[in-house]
């Protein structure tokens, strides 16, 4: 499987190598495939979705089983045990986390981290003004609001997380930029329009139809568009030394 | 426009060399303005090859009247010395010129041939009895084929001074060794030896012929081209900051001005807008599974 240069980036010196490491928010299994190519023992993928642990199982799991272990677990309470991981990795995990939960979970990646163990956090940064992709955000969460009463998407910015994890125990070690301009190419307006439309679907309709309509109009808009940046944050747990 | 040291040729090339293919769809008038227009953007460092239509004959005329202006590259797919000695005079004859800077063996693709140019009685031999009597000054390669046999290449022959092969970005977000012609640039350097690239403004292939009949294909290229001004900028920028020599332009004549201007615009790429050009790339190709994420 390829693995994508911003993961490939972010892992490019840190200690993967015969590290046992967790990925939190598998996705579709791109990090635990970067984290394999550079070595680790073992990676726990853990994902509260269903449908991803599957997709992680069949792209990654397959050929190595040994080392892939796809956890279906929330990120706030998952089955491993204290000071167990060496590496952990966050990649566009937290930009779908409300955040309400977002110090749960920072905890939590605390507690299962070795002393010195490393974080990677990637993520965006919240998108600049006149950005096309800004408007089909606000109406994808708008969407979510009235549907599940949270957002599906928040962007925080990579000084905001820094802190964040500051106050859990991490101490930062670098900052870097992945993608600047992030490329949201048509793949990718689909597929939030789609979430979108799933959620504008379970409103009552006289909600759900304007929303739809929105959506549509920016998926034509839109096409693709070129803004704003994704970073990768790296800390190690523990007293800086 | 900027210029790199063409491997250790001692010459210069600009960043963008004009591929003289564009040429084999212009009537002559059409043809010497277009050479008059990539000089005139100051692009030093031209590539022709007979299989290309009448393109050796429409260069011939302003390529005599510029010959010191122009680092001329040419090639033949010949794989033996006879043959290639005869392509080599052709070539001289259809071009009008007494000598040709930099003469390639056009497109290698398997280990065969790799084998055949390199035996005695190959191809090779014709190029530096060519070298030793003045009528060609440097030896290169031409290559759409595996990286790694571009290297084996590389390795086995020991006065190569250039080789041209594919590379863009959607290349580069594959991770397999077909694809791997990041290694061929590394290997390449490592040796001294100029890199010439050679489909960076591919967009894909083209549709099927059911869908989309060859002749009405809008591009006179065997790919789709990517052909919007900000995206041939973009593809210029990424090819020519691979650490590589030179970018040669897509075939189609329509496509050149926009390739000269990027050219002369191009002022470096930073890594993250790199990997931004990758990441696009890598969608574009996939879009399954589906993702939300980079």
């Amino acid at each position: 499987m390829d693995v994508p240069e911003t993961v490939r980036t972010a892992l490019e010196d840190r200690p993967v190598e015969g590290a046992v490491c967790l990925e939190a928010g598998a996705g579709v299994g791109n990090t635990t495939a970067g984290l394999l190519e550079a070595g680790a023992r073992r990676v726990y993928a853990v994902t509260n979705d269903s449908e991803h642990a599957g997709t992680v199982r069949e792209r990654v799991g397959v050929s190595d089983p040994d080392r892939v272990i796809v956890v279906e677990a929330d990120l706030r309470a998952t089955p491993l045990p204290d000071d167990s991981v060496d590496v952990v990795t966050a990649h566009g995990l937290f930009n779908v986390v409300p955040t309400a939960i977002l110090p749960e979970i920072a905890a939590e990646l605390a507690r299962v981290a070795t002393p010195g163990a490393h974080l990677v956090v990637d993520d965006y940064d919240p998108l600049p003004d006149g950005a096309a992709m800004r408007d089909l955000f606000a109406v994808e969460n708008a969407a979510a609001e009235l549907a599940d009463g949270a957002p599906t998407l928040t962007f925080y910015p990579a000084e905001m997380l820094r802190r964040l994890f500051a106050g859990y125990g991490w101490t930062f070690d670098c900052e870097r930029t992945l993608l600047q301009p992030v490329p949201w190419t048509e793949s990718h307006v689909a597929a939030h329009a789609e979430l979108a439309r799933e959620s504008a679907a379970s409103l009552p309709a006289d909600l759900a139809e304007p929303l739809t309509t929105e959506i549509d109009r920016l998926v034509d808009d839109i096409g693709s568009e070129s803004a704003g940046r994704m970073y990768s944050l790296a800390f190690r747990l523990g007293r800086e030394t | 426009m900027e210029t790199r040291p063409l491997g250790e040729t001692g010459h210069d090339s600009t960043v963008m060399t004009f591929g003289a293919i564009a040429l084999n769809w212009l009537e002559q008038e059409g043809a010497n303005q277009m050479v008059e227009a990539v000089l005139d953007a100051g692009v030093n460092h031209f590539d022709v090859a007979p299989t290309y239509g009448d393109a050796e004959l429409k260069l011939g005329p302003k390529l005599r009247q510029h010959r010191e202006e122009i680092f001329l590259g040419c090639k033949t797919g010949e794989r033996d010395y006879e043959g290639a000695r005869h392509k080599l005079e052709r070539s001289l004859n259809r071009l009008g010129v007494d000598a040709i800077d930099l003469y390639q063996v056009h497109g290698l693709e398997t280990q065969d041939e790799l084998d055949q140019i390199t035996s005695d009685g190959g191809a090779l031999d014709a190029f530096r009895e060519a070298r030793d009597d003045g009528t060609v000054e440097h030896l290169g390669l031409t290559s759409h084929g595996d990286p790694d046999l571009i290297i084996d290449a590389i390795d086995r022959i020991d006065d190569l001074e250039t080789v041209m092969f594919p590379l863009n970005p959607v290349v580069v977000a594959k991770d397999d060794g077909e694809h791997d012609y990041e290694a061929v640039v590394e290997r390449a350097n490592e040796e001294g030896i100029g890199t010439l690239v050679i489909k960076g403004f591919a967009r894909g292939p083209w549709p099927d012929t059911d869908e989309l009949p060859e002749e009405d294909r809008p591009y006179a290229n065997w790919y789709h081209p990517v052909d919007r001004p900000d995206e041939i900028r973009e593809r210029f920028a990424f090819a020519a900051s691979q650490d590589v020599t030179s970018v040669i332009n897509p075939g189609d004549p329509k496509l050149v001005s926009m390739v000269l201007d990027a050219a002369e615009r191009f002022e470096g790429m930073d890594e993250a807008a790199q990997r931004s050009v990758v990441e696009s790339a890598r969608h574009d190709d996939s879009p399954v599974p589906q993702q939300l994420h980079h």
